[in-house]
């Protein structure tokens, strides 16, 4: 799977959650970017993509990153091994 | 030993002398060597060395075998036992009572003639603060986040750095690591910037705190004679009296953190110019906040049990309102257990954490609702007017959540709460307003102090003041350093009356 794939489900993955279809994330965006995107949600979204490329991520992960870049490259390095 | 008090002065001032005068690789050292002073001060016997070593050896043994185990069974195991070993410390000294009058009500209510006499613990400070850090620090290490540190002597100074003991912040091992363990040059510049800072927090004390406290002791205290509008006011007066205790007391803990040459993490932002009890709870003890929501919340949240509860609840509810009911259930806890955090009594679970619950859960679901009649009614939400409305509200339900906190239990807070809709007399206030603990020139400059601190708040908004000072030329910043300096010793409230134990949030 490549950047561009995982970004492209990633989209949808952050349309669902927080129920906006017309959210499109980089690898800037972080939670200042959207608008419902807050401490309470957060955890829905982690499950969402967990579920979404099944994998796991740690609580250091989930409490440490810092925009959609970070997850990103996690979600690469849990993929490749 | 007491923040403001000449003990703590001289204690400050002679340990940061020895720190830069010494050997730098040797500095740590006078660190732990003046926390565990502080630590034990007033309060050095078998006991309390028990204590400290029972917290300091658990968090130590277990962190090594934890990190000798990582993503093991036995890691999970470990880190669950330490955290029960201090967790069960902490009950045990702080939460016995609660449990046993717990139980003397129950056999109350069944007609048991049976009563468990209270007992009396007697713990070392900061122990409610360095529990939490410890516990933080198994957790980090047990998820990987950084190295375990294999010197006792280092982490028995992460555990007891004696600024943070009396009312926080919290800190975290990774960010403070470096710096704690690290050499410091004198530094002209963050000396200043320190001593500024300290002076702030003990105008903020010493002008404004201590002296609401006048008037608010005076109400609480005789509430046959102060009734009505008087405990209105006091309740809102409490509210700033808090504020400037805690916010000051973490200037000046801060202020001496930096002169050291340590950064600590800020507790406070401006929490008044929050519109909602949510806002105002990010920017009020805010390492509070994020220690509960790292270890407590996320963790919870994301638990296999949350989660099935969430993916029965969105199958009953629909997805919308399925996933709140495990949100709001995961915030329920944490806010029980930030009411218990604040003291053993059923006062402190209802003000700091019930009530605080409730606040938010209304304005979560009532938002919607909100917006929609709004915006049919034609109403702007973003212009002044309505931030303002929003600002006033918040500070008032906080407020009305601190009655509890301020009074002794929960029959009295319901008891002034009564009394301030039932009796209607603002007349009163005319009569006798400057015999509850305050008159005409007390209050005149706790007015003008009040507006002080608006207009450094209003400052703080573009960032930091004293930076924005920093740029100022040199005469016109040691100019406000001495205003302040003066102001504190000329309007700063001391003597008998004014008796400094009134630190708020040492107690916990």
């Amino acid at each position: 799977m490549n950047k561009e794939e995982i970004y492209e489900r990633l989209n949808n993955v952050f349309r669902d959650v927080f129920d906006d279809e017309s959210i499109v994330v980089t690898e800037a965006t972080n939670s200042s970017d959207i608008e419902d995107w807050d401490s309470l949600e957060h955890i829905n979204l982690i499950v969402a993509v967990e579920q979404e490329f099944g994998m796991k991520f740690n609580m250091n992960e989930v409490t440490t990153m810092k925009n959609v870049g970070d997850m990103v490259n996690i979600i690469i390095s849990r993929i490749n091994n | 030993m007491n923040l403001v008090s000449l003990t703590f002065l001289i204690f400050c001032v002679i340990t940061i002398f020895i720190y830069f005068v010494i050997p730098k690789k040797y500095q740590w050292i006078i660190l732990l060597i003046s926390s565990l002073i502080f630590l034990f001060y007033n309060n050095l016997n078998i006991g309390t060395i028990i204590q400290a070593l029972i917290v300091l050896l658990s968090t130590y043994i277990s962190g090594i075998l934890i990190d000798k185990n990582l993503q093991t069974k036995k890691a999970k195991h470990v880190l669950i036992t330490g955290i029960l070993i201090i967790v069960g410390l902490l009950i045990y000294l702080k939460y016995t009572n609660l449990f046993l009058e717990s139980l003397n009500q129950i056999f109350n209510l069944f007609h048991i003639d049976y009563k468990f006499n209270l007992v009396y613990r007697n713990s070392l400070i900061g122990i409610s603060y360095y529990s939490l850090i410890m516990i933080s620090y198994l957790i980090d290490i047990y998820r990987g986040a950084y190295k375990v540190q294999k010197n006792i002597f280092k982490l028995a100074l992460f555990m007891s750095y004696f600024p943070i003991l009396s009312s926080g912040p919290f800190i975290r091992y990774n960010d403070i690591e470096k710096n704690l363990y690290g050499n410091h040059k004198f530094n002209y510049e963050r000396i200043c910037n320190g001593l500024l800072r300290i002076c702030w927090g003990l105008f903020k004390i010493l002008v404004i705190s201590i002296r609401i406290g006048y008037f608010v002791d005076t109400v609480y205290s005789n509430l046959t004679t102060f009734y009505g509008f008087f405990t209105i006011i006091a309740a809102l007066l409490f509210t700033l009296q808090l504020y400037t205790n805690f916010s000051g007391s973490i200037d000046v803990i801060m202020g001496i953190s930096e002169i050291i040459g340590i950064e600590l993490p800020e507790n406070f932002n401006i929490p008044f110019f929050s519109k909602t009890i949510t806002e105002f709870w990010r920017n009020w003890h805010i390492t509070l906040g994020a220690w509960l929501k790292d270890y407590i919340f996320y963790p919870l949240l994301k638990s296999n049990m949350m989660q099935s509860l969430n993916t029965k609840c969105k199958k009953l509810f629909g997805k919308k309102v399925g996933k709140k009911i495990p949100l709001y259930l995961s915030m329920l806890i944490m806010w029980i257990i930030i009411g218990m955090w604040h003291g053993g009594s059923y006062n402190f679970i209802v003000g700091s954490g019930l009530l605080q619950f409730i606040f938010i859960f209304f304005e979560d679901i009532l938002e919607p609702i909100v917006v929609k009649i709004n915006k049919k009614l034609g109403f702007n939400m973003n212009v002044f007017s309505y931030r303002l409305y929003q600002m006033i509200r918040t500070y008032l339900l906080f407020s009305f959540s601190m009655i509890f906190f301020r009074a002794e239990s929960v029959s009295k807070a319901v008891r002034i709460i009564r009394s301030m809709i039932i009796i209607n007399n603002p007349k009163i206030l005319l009569k006798s307003f400057f015999n509850a603990g305050l008159d005409a020139p007390d209050f005149l400059v706790l007015l003008v102090a009040i507006g002080i601190l608006f207009i450094v708040e209003i400052l703080s908004i573009k960032g930091s003041v004293r930076k924005q000072l920093s740029k100022q030329n040199i005469i016109f910043r040691w100019t406000i350093i001495y205003i302040l300096i003066f102001s504190i010793i000329i309007f700063g409230c001391y003597g008998a009356g004014y008796d400094a134990a009134t630190f708020i949030y040492q107690q916990f």
